[in-house]
């Protein structure tokens, strides 16, 4: 065995003992991705998982390092961005990844893309 | 400030060229000649073309540290970097039956399922999966 696959080892061994908390967590990040175009809200969240809605708030930031609204907004900006390259209607595309307004996902697509839905779309065309 | 460039340290430029794009699938993106053979040599993912780029650079023939810290890292089983894949069982399938050798196969660790191939230019390459 490597050191680095006994350093593996020992951190695991701290880390990750709790193994059916490590399931439920997996299992809400899976849960996200495949409703991340519903109303998502935590209770909901909570109540398919069967915890308490701020316990699992604290073992998902715990466990992938981000809350998980924080990781449902990446996963619709991800989504949109597939979409966008497949051709579908700026409008279309922010309804199909969950968001309920225009002007929430362009505002979020921007920050995080660092260019407009609509300015991304058009680079992918003229790309191809 | 933007992250583009990712720099993979290798000991032959073209070796390792064959081995990201025939055995990893990466793409050429930029081959610049520079002085004594050497060249401004990057790859990017084939779906993700305008992503970041892999560089791969010739230092450990030319800066000594660098081939030890590079030695060092592959004798301690250490990856020198990681990428992310949909699926870390499939590529250790693909890629074994491309005779790519895996020193940690593919394991769980957390939130993530990973695995560790050795890319033949000095480096141990870790594959994961976000779970």
């Amino acid at each position: 065995m490597t050191f680095y696959e006994s350093e593996i080892e020992r951190i695991r061994g701290i880390c990750y003992s709790n193994e059916s908390q490590l399931d439920t967590i997996i299992a809400t990040k899976k849960f996200i991705d495949t409703n991340f175009d519903k109303d998502l809200k935590l209770d909901l969240l909570s109540l398919n998982q069967f915890k308490s809605k701020f316990h699992l708030l604290r073992l998902f930031k715990r466990y992938y390092g981000q809350t998980p609204r924080q990781y449902l907004m990446d996963k619709r900006i991800e989504k949109s961005k597939e979409y966008l390259k497949e051709g579908m209607p700026v409008t279309e595309t922010c309804f199909a990844v969950g968001f309920e307004s225009l002007g929430s996902f362009s505002k979020l697509f921007k920050t995080k893309i660092g260019k407009s839905p609509s300015q991304f779309q058009k680079e992918q065309f003229s790309r191809s | 400030m933007k992250v583009t460039i990712v720099s993979i340290p290798v000991r032959d430029q073209e070796k390792e060229f064959q081995f990201y794009t025939e055995k990893l699938g990466f793409i050429k993106k930029k081959d610049i000649p520079l002085e004594g053979g050497n060249r401004w040599l990057t790859l990017v993912s084939a779906d993700w073309q305008d992503g970041p780029e892999i560089l791969l650079e010739p230092a450990p023939n030319h800066f000594e540290p660098c081939k030890v810290y590079q030695d060092a890292l592959m004798e301690a089983g250490f990856p020198y970097t990681q990428f992310d894949v949909d699926d870390v069982d499939a590529e250790y399938d693909r890629l074994t039956k491309l005779d790519v050798e895996f020193s940690v196969k593919p394991t769980k660790m957390g939130t993530v399922k990973f695995a560790v191939f050795n890319d033949t230019c000095g480096n141990n390459i870790q594959i994961v999966e976000m779970l």
